[in-house]
C-alpha cells in the first residue's frame, strides 16, 4: 500500500468507489472524507471516480438509437405466429430436397450412368474419372465436405443478424422451398428459350443438316453428321462429331471421336477421346486414353491429362501434359513440356520449340526424329507422394486454404468457445493426454452406439461430432503454433492470422516424410484432446458467478458495506 | 461530492403515469399500448446497452414486454413501476447472456483472479476526458457479460446494489467490487490502442 507524505495510507479503490457510490457507512464516510481532506491523491482519485461515474451515465443515457420500426408497436401475436410458420418452413424444405433429388439429381445420375459414368457423386463424376487421378475420390469427398460446411457456416454466418427475424428467415425458407417445389422439368430443359435441348437415347445430326443453335445432349450416342453453328455440349456414352462445328465440343462421355472439323475448342472429360479432324483452336483432355491420329490437326494448344498419350497428328502450337505413357510420332510447332513414367519420340516426330520432360526414366528418342533443340530430361523426383504427382500439392494447398476457411467460420461463430479451445490446447499435457483416449474412444462409441439398442441416430450424431472435431484439430493446433511465432492475442483478425500462419505451418509439417503420419497423428490427438476439454468445461452446470478473491490484494478482499479504513 | 443519480425512467424525474397502468392492468389493451410506447424506448435502450447486438436488443425488448404483460397482474401499485420494469429488463438480459454462456468468456478469465491496480488520477483523467459516449457503449461490446450488466443496471437504471445483487445473483457486499472490476475492463477497453490504459501505482 502506497504511503502519503504524512505517512497514512493511501486508500483503497474500492473504498473511495463505495464513498461515491453512497455505499459506506457514516463512520466509514466520516473517515474517508478526513483523509481526503490532507491527501491530495486520494482526493483526485475521489474525484476522478466520480467524474468516472458521470461520463458513464451520461454515455448510457444518450439517446443515440430510436425505437426500430419493427418494435415501435406491441406485437403479442408475434410469437404464436411463428409456431405453425415454422412447421411449414420445415416440411417445404424437406419437399424441396426430395423434388431436388426426384426431379434434378435422379434424372442426371441415370443419364451419367447411361453415359459410362456409373457410380459415386456427381461431382467427382465430372471431374475424377481420368485415370491419371485415380485414388483421389476419398480426398476429394473430404474436400466437398468441408467446403460444404463451409458455405453452410458463411451463410449461417452472413444470415446470422436475419436469423432472428423469423420473418425474414421464413420467407427465405419458404421460397426456396417453393422454387424447388416448382415443376423441374427431366435434365436441364428450358434453361434457355433458344436452347436446343435434345433429351433422348440417341442424337443424330444428318450430313446435310445445319443447327444453328447450340446443342445440349444428355443421352446414350451422339453423331454429329451435319453442321452445328454453335457449341455442343454432350453428356453421352459415344460422341461422334463427323461433321462441322463452329464452337466449342464440350464433352463428358465414355469416348469421343472427333472426325469432322470444329472451329473452336475440345474439351473433353471422358474414357478416351480419338482425333482424326481438325481443331482450329485448343484442346484440352482429362481422360484414361487420348489419340490424336495422324490425320488429326490441333490449330493451338494441345493440353492432356491421361494415363496413354499417343500424337501422331499435328499441335499448331505447344503440348503441355502429364501422362503415364506417351508416344509422340507427330508434328508440334511449338513446345513440348511433359510429364509422367514414360516417353517414347519416334522417328517421324518433329518439334520445332523446346521440349522438356520429366519422368522416372528418360525418354526414348528415335535417331530420326526432328527436334529444333535437344530434349530437356529431369529425373522425377521420388516423393512420398509421388503416385499423386503434382496434383497432390495442389491439394495440399487446398486442404491449407479449406482448412483456414474452416477455422475462420468456426472462430466467428463461436469466438468465446474457440478461445477456450485454443487456451485447453496451450496446457499441452492434459489435452494430448485426454485426446488420447478421445481420438479411438469416442469413435469406438459411435461405432458401439450403430449396432447396439443406443441407435443409428446418435452413433452417427457422435461419428459426425467426431469428424468435424477431427477436423478442428488442424486448425487448434494450428492456432497454437501461431501464437507461439506471432504471440498471444485476443482480438479477431490478428487471431485468424495467426491461426492461418499455424495452419499453413502444420498442414506443411504433417506432410514431411517419414514422420509426417506421426505428425498428423499428433495433431489429431492434441486438437481433439483441446477440444474435449473445452467442450467438458462448456457442459459444466453454472452454480453461480464467480466471486472474485485477492487475497493480500489491495482492493482484492470484498468489503461489507459497513468497512471502515484503518490507518496502517 | 453529489454523484449524478439518473431517473429511472429515461426522462428524469418523469412521474409514473399510474392511470394508465391502472387501466392496462385491468386488461385494457389501449392503455397497454400506450404503456409498451412510453416504456418500450427506454426499455430497448436499457437492452442496447446490455445485449450484444441490435437484433438481440429488439427481441430482447419484445420478450420482455410480453413477460411484463403477463406478469402485469402481480405488480404491486405502491412500488415504483419502472423498478420493477427494470428488473424485469435486467433478469431477462441475464438470462439471454446466461443462456450463450457469454459468462464464459470473460468471467472466466485468469485476470479475473488477479489484483487490480489503483490507477494514477491523472492518468484516469485523461482517459475520461478524452472519450465520448459513444466511445464508451462501443467499448461496452469488449465488456464480460457480469460486468456489463452490472454497469448497465447501474448508470442506466440506477439500480440499487441490493437489486443488482439479486439479479446477477451475487451476494450484497460484492456488487462493489463487480463494479470496480466492470471499470478497470472498461478502461482497459477504452485505452487499448493508447498508452492509457487504467495501470499505475499499487
Amino acid at each position: 500500500m502506497n504511503q502519503n507524505p504524512n505517512s497514512a495510507p493511501h486508500l483503497d479503490e474500492i473504498t473511495l468507489l463505495l464513498y461515491v457510490e453512497r455505499q459506506l457507512d457514516r463512520q466509514a464516510a466520516q473517515e474517508v472524507s478526513l483523509h481526503t481532506q490532507t491527501c491530495e491523491r486520494c482526493l483526485n482519485l475521489l474525484r476522478v471516480l466520480d467524474r468516472e461515474s458521470r461520463l458513464l451515465t451520461r454515455s448510457m443515457l444518450e439517446d443515440d438509437e430510436p425505437l426500430p420500426a419493427r418494435i415501435a408497436e406491441f406485437q403479442a401475436k408475434v410469437k404464436r405466429s411463428m409456431q405453425w410458420l415454422w412447421g411449414v418452413i420445415f416440411a417445404m424444405a424437406l419437399l424441396g430436397v426430395y423434388s431436388l433429388y426426384s426431379f434434378v439429381v435422379e434424372p442426371w445420375q441415370m443419364r451419367l450412368e447411361q453415359a459410362g459414368f456409373g457410380g459415386t457423386n456427381l461431382l467427382s463424376i465430372l471431374v475424377f474419372q481420368g485415370a491419371f487421378w485415380k485414388g483421389w475420390q476419398s480426398m476429394y469427398t473430404l474436400v466437398e465436405f468441408v467446403a460444404l460446411a463451409c458455405s453452410a457456416g458463411f451463410a449461417f454466418f452472413l444470415g446470422r443478424r436475419y436469423l432472428k427475424r423469423g420473418t425474414a428467415l421464413a420467407l427465405l425458407f419458404a421460397s426456396m422451398g417453393f422454387s424447388l417445389l416448382a415443376p423441374v422439368p427431366s435434365s436441364a430443359q428450358g434453361v434457355k428459350v433458344d436452347v436446343d435441348m435434345k433429351n433422348r437415347e440417341s442424337l443424330e445430326i444428318p450430313k446435310d443438316q445445319t443447327i444453328s443453335k447450340d446443342v445440349y445432349f444428355a443421352g446414350s450416342q451422339l453423331r454429329v453428321d451435319g453442321t452445328v453453328d454453335g457449341d455442343v455440349y454432350a453428356f453421352a456414352q459415344d460422341a461422334d462429331i463427323s461433321g462441322h462445328v463452329t464452337g466449342d465440343v464440350i464433352c463428358f462421355a465414355r469416348s469421343l471421336r472427333v472426325s469432322g472439323q470444329v472451329d473452336g475448342n475440345v474439351r473433353a472429360f471422358t474414357n478416351n477421346i480419338t482425333l482424326t479432324g481438325t481443331v482450329n483452336k485448343s484442346v484440352l483432355t482429362m481422360n484414361e486414353d487420348a489419340r490424336i491420329e495422324s490425320s488429326a490437326n490441333i490449330g493451338h494448344n494441345l493440353t492432356s491429362f491421361t494415363q496413354i498419350l499417343a500424337v501422331d497428328g499435328k499441335i499448331g502450337r505447344d503440348i503441355l501434359s502429364m501422362f503415364q505413357e506417351a508416344t509422340l510420332a507427330g508434328t508440334v510447332a511449338g513446345n513440348v513440356r511433359a510429364r509422367g513414367a514414360s516417353l517414347t519420340i519416334t522417328s517421324t516426330a518433329q518439334i520445332d520449340g523446346t521440349a522438356s520432360f520429366e519422368g522416372e526414366k528418360p525418354a526414348i528418342v528415335a535417331s530420326g526424329a526432328k527436334l529444333a533443340s535437344p530434349l530437356q530430361y529431369k529425373v522425377l523426383e521420388h516423393k512420398s507422394h509421388r503416385e499423386y504427382g503434382f496434383g497432390y500439392f495442389i491439394w495440399r494447398l487446398v486442404w491449407a486454404g479449406a482448412w483456414v476457411l474452416f477455422g475462420l467460420v468456426l472462430i466467428s461463430l463461436m469466438p468465446g468457445f474457440a478461445k477456450e479451445t485454443i487456451r485447453s490446447a496451450e496446457m499441452y499435457g492434459a489435452p494430448i493426454g485426454l485426446g488420447v483416449l478421445v481420438l479411438p474412444g469416442v469413435a469406438i462409441a459411435a461405432l458401439f452406439a450403430c449396432i447396439t439398442i443406443v441407435g443409428l441416430f446418435v452413433g452417427i450424431s457422435t461419428f459426425l461430432l467426431w469428424l468435424v472435431t477431427l477436423f478442428s484439430s488442424f486448425v487448434v493446433v494450428g492456432s497454437v503454433v501461431g501464437r507461439w511465432i506471432l504471440g498471444k492475442t485476443d482480438e479477431f483478425w490478428p487471431t485468424i492470422g495467426r491461426m492461418a500462419l499455424g495452419v499453413a505451418i502444420v498442414v506443411v509439417a504433417s506432410d514431411a516424410p517419414k514422420v509426417g503420419w506421426l505428425i498428423t497423428l499428433g495433431i489429431w490427438v492434441w486438437g481433439m484432446g483441446a477440444v474435449a476439454i473445452a467442450l467438458y468445461r462448456r457442459l459444466q452446470p453454472i452454480i453461480a458467478p464467480k466471486i472474485p478473491s485477492m487475497p493480500g490484494g489491495p482492493i482484492g478482499t470484498p468489503l461489507p458495506p459497513n468497512t471502515t479504513v484503518a490507518p496502517a | 461530492m453529489e454523484p449524478l443519480r439518473p431517473g429511472h425512467l429515461s426522462v428524469p424525474g418523469k412521474t409514473e403515469p399510474t392511470d394508465l397502468i391502472a387501466q392496462a392492468r385491468a386488461g385494457d389493451t389501449q392503455a397497454w399500448g400506450d404503456l409498451y410506447r412510453e416504456y418500450a424506448p427506454a426499455i430497448f435502450r436499457f437492452c442496447r446497452r446490455a445485449l450484444p447486438s441490435k437484433e438481440d436488443a429488439e427481441d430482447a425488448t419484445m420478450e420482455i414486454f410480453m413477460k411484463l404483460r403477463d406478469k402485469l397482474v402481480q405488480y404491486d401499485p405502491s412500488r415504483s413501476f419502472s423498478a420493477w420494469l427494470y428488473k424485469v429488463a435486467a433478469n431477462h438480459c441475464w438470462d439471454v447472456l446466461r443462456r450463450r454462456r457469454a459468462r464464459h468468456d470473460k468471467d472466466m478469465e485468469d485476470v479475473d483472479q488477479l489484483p487490480l491496480e489503483t490507477p494514477e488520477p491523472n492518468q484516469l483523467e485523461r482517459l475520461i476526458e478524452e472519450r465520448s459516449g459513444e466511445e464508451v457503449r462501443k467499448a461496452l461490446d469488449k465488456l464480460g457479460a457480469r460486468a456489463r450488466m452490472a454497469l448497465v443496471m447501474r448508470y442506466y437504471s440506477d439500480m440499487s446494489y441490493d437489486e443488482i445483487a439479486d439479479a446477477i445473483g451475487v451476494r450484497r457486499p460484492f456488487v462493489g467490487v463487480v463494479l470496480l472490476r466492470a471499470r478497470h475492463e472498461l478502461r482497459q477497453a477504452l485505452g487499448e490502442n493508447t498508452s492509457l490504459a487504467a495501470g499505475g501505482t499499487r
